[in-house]
């Protein structure tokens, strides 16, 4: 076991390294000078002289005339300090950025995430206990559908369609807590993305475990149908589920960049679009690796569970 | 000895299209993409996901033509008007015709998804061959280096990528113009189209990549492989012989599907203002830059959504059509 974690540590962490360096390489090669974005709003209130010397100072501060190597580096060093710069507009701790929106998409997310499992396993059941009947197609149909769909196309549809449309709901904006009828519509949306993913998922797994033997013996001793099902069928169907809990992170993390401004949520999502519309690198820098390391964490951590819930896994 | 047998077995390849043609003449026999495309078309979702994509494509060759309006045409005694005779879709905040703009949209879209997906398509099958072919080093580092992309989120990877390279490209392009005047870098507004490309494709290779270094290992162990081989058939002939023919099918299901995805990816970039710019026509940008009065305009924000909704959902379905005609041994074992 030790072994085992070891070695999923040791693809884990150069993964990790690779990223961070992609991310950096490519913030560097651009010529976005992020001094001429930070003095535009500068602009008039000082003389030639006092603005090149501020440039210059900014400059040095953020280390952006040494080498490559060197650059690349201190930003390591930073890093493992938990430092992740000054974003440009606006001169606030990057890290503090997210350490404080975080909370926010963590409880819509983990309210996203669960009821992607509590929807998507027996919907993705049904329809392979139903398989080839109207009820599989529609369930798989609409799940397709719903893959197809981007946050950004769907929220305003909806939002068209229950506000303006049929006037069943008043415009849900900002963020009172999790629990309040606002946040209802932004996380069936968020829902949505990963939802798909795990139907499929869970069809596969529970059509191919309803050809094995002790599904036919449980058949064939008169068990009640429901009783197959939760006892001998989702128990072994739900494992390889488990491995698409880095895809629906994935989606959630993706779908409230969309989501967060549209619905005015004080969101993560919120911070990398407004990131990438002010061209703000340290901001970038840090979003892309947070997420990225959130990914990496959630897939070892399925990797390293994984041996638990099944024992046929050879570890090697 | 070896020699008569290789001897038989090029017979052995030529002979059958000797036969087929008397059998062809009797229409007896089917081909398999003949097989293929009547399976497709008895699916009625696929024909409906064929037709879109197919009108899609028309749209983007000949929309500047179909479209009543530029896509820049300002009409400023028309601003943000319902639609109307004049305007079919209505006008935008600034006075443009919403439905030529959605006619350039298209142009984009298809654009886009077709360049980024033929790319990465290349891109995945050198890697994937270099997996499959290269030996237990080649394939470690190309299943390392499809880690790293992949454990960054797409729509991330693509975004930094054109935000990192746009400018760059753009001043060497402004400068290769001042130096040469070549006429082809006077206007850059297509190096936006470019720079997508790029990001797009860079995301989008490891699924091909994957896929076709699966398909070598799966197939190397069929039996007509095996025997191929055993007759001392070389491995370029297998290669080309059979296993391009057999990876294929699920190779062309992938990249339909990558059509809808690149499409999206596109839209969701100049949804964040850093793919196609305005005033150049993407469903994104317009989705973005009508998203605020969603309110008061909603038509505004609709017909650019459901149009990209339409499309995206046609070729899904097309693909999904198009895996149960050229896989039909994936969806019967089920």
């Amino acid at each position: 076991m030790l072994k085992y974690t070891l070695g999923r540590l040791a693809i884990a962490v150069p993964t990790f390294l690779a990223v961070l360096f992609i991310t950096f390489l490519l913030t560097t090669l651009s010529p976005f000078d992020p001094v001429t974005i930070m003095m535009q709003q500068y602009e008039g209130t000082l003389d030639g002289m006092q603005q090149k010397e501020l440039v210059q100072r900014i400059r040095n501060q953020y280390g952006l005339d040494d080498s490559f190597a060197v650059q690349f580096t201190k930003y390591l060093q930073r890093l493992a300090q938990g430092d992740l710069g000054i974003s440009v507009t606006g001169q606030r701790d990057v890290l503090r950025m997210i350490v404080k929106t975080f909370p926010v998409s963590f409880q819509m997310g983990l309210a996203g995430a669960l009821l992607t499992a509590l929807i998507g396993i027996p919907l993705g059941a049904i329809a392979a206990l139903k398989q080839n009947t109207w009820i599989d197609y529609t369930i798989v149909g609409t799940s397709l559908t719903f893959r197809s769909l981007p946050v950004f196309v769907l929220a305003p549809l909806l939002l068209v369609l229950f506000v303006l449309i049929l006037g069943i709901m008043k415009v849900p904006r900002g963020w009172d807590g999790l629990f309040q009828t606002k946040t209802i519509l932004p996380i069936a949306i968020l829902m949505l993305g990963p939802l798909p993913v795990v139907i499929r998922q869970t069809r596969q797994a529970v059509l191919e475990i309803f050809s094995q033997d002790y599904v036919r013996t449980a058949k064939m001793k008169g068990l009640k149908m429901w009783r197959i099902v939760v006892r001998h069928i989702l128990r072994n169907a739900l494992i390889p589920v488990v491995t698409t809990l880095g895809f629906v992170i994935e989606g959630l993390i993706i779908g409230s960049i969309f989501l967060d401004n549209i619905f005015a949520i004080p969101g993560f999502g919120g911070v990398v679009e407004s990131a990438f519309r002010g061209f703000d690198y340290p901001v970038i820098m840090g979003v892309t690796m947070v997420t990225s390391l959130m990914i990496i964490l959630t897939n070892l951590m399925v990797d390293l569970i994984y041996p638990f819930l099944d024992p046929r896994i050879k570890l090697d | 000895m070896k020699q008569s047998i290789s001897l038989t077995a090029q017979t052995d390849t030529t002979q059958p299209g000797a036969i087929r043609e008397p059998l062809t003449m009797a229409s007896r026999e089917r081909s398999l993409w003949g097989d293929a495309m009547r399976r497709l078309v008895r699916n009625r979702l696929s024909v409906v996901g064929l037709s879109i994509t197919l009108l899609l494509l028309f749209v983007a060759c000949f929309g500047p033509w179909l479209a009543p309006y530029s896509y820049t045409e300002q009409d400023l005694m028309h601003v943000a008007q319902m639609p109307s005779a004049a305007h079919w879709l209505g006008t935008d905040e600034i006075g443009r015709d919403l439905f030529s703009r959605v006619l350039y949209g298209a142009r984009t879209a298809a654009l886009v998804s077709f360049f980024s997906t033929s790319v990465s398509m290349v891109i995945g099958l050198v890697m994937g061959a270099l997996a499959g072919y290269g030996g237990r080093w080649a394939d470690m580092i190309v299943g390392r280096l499809i880690d790293v992309v992949m454990s960054i989120p797409g729509l991330l990877m693509a975004a930094l990528i054109a935000v990192s390279l746009k400018e760059p490209i753009v001043s060497w392009a402004q400068r290769v113009y001042a130096d040469t005047g070549f006429p082809l870098f006077a206007d850059t507004t297509w190096l936006d189209l470019l720079v997508v490309f790029g990001g797009l494709a860079f995301i989008q290779w490891p699924g091909y990549a994957r896929l076709i270094r699966g398909q070598i290992f799966a197939l190397r162990e069929e039996q007509y492989v095996q025997a191929a081989k055993s007759i001392g058939v070389s491995e370029m002939k297998i290669a080309v012989r059979h296993l391009l023919p057999n990876a294929l099918g699920p190779v062309i299901v992938a990249m339909t599907f990558s059509l809808s995805s690149a499409m999206v990816a596109e839209s969701a970039l100049s949804y964040l203002g850093i793919g196609i710019k305005p005033p150049q026509a993407s469903w994104g940008n317009m989705i973005a830059s009508n998203i605020g009065s969603w309110s008061y305009r909603p038509w505004l924000v609709a017909v650019p959504s459901i149009t990209l909704a339409i499309v995206t959902l046609g070729i899904n379905f097309l693909g999904d059509g198009l895996n149960d005609a050229l896989n039909p041994k994936s969806s019967k074992s089920i």
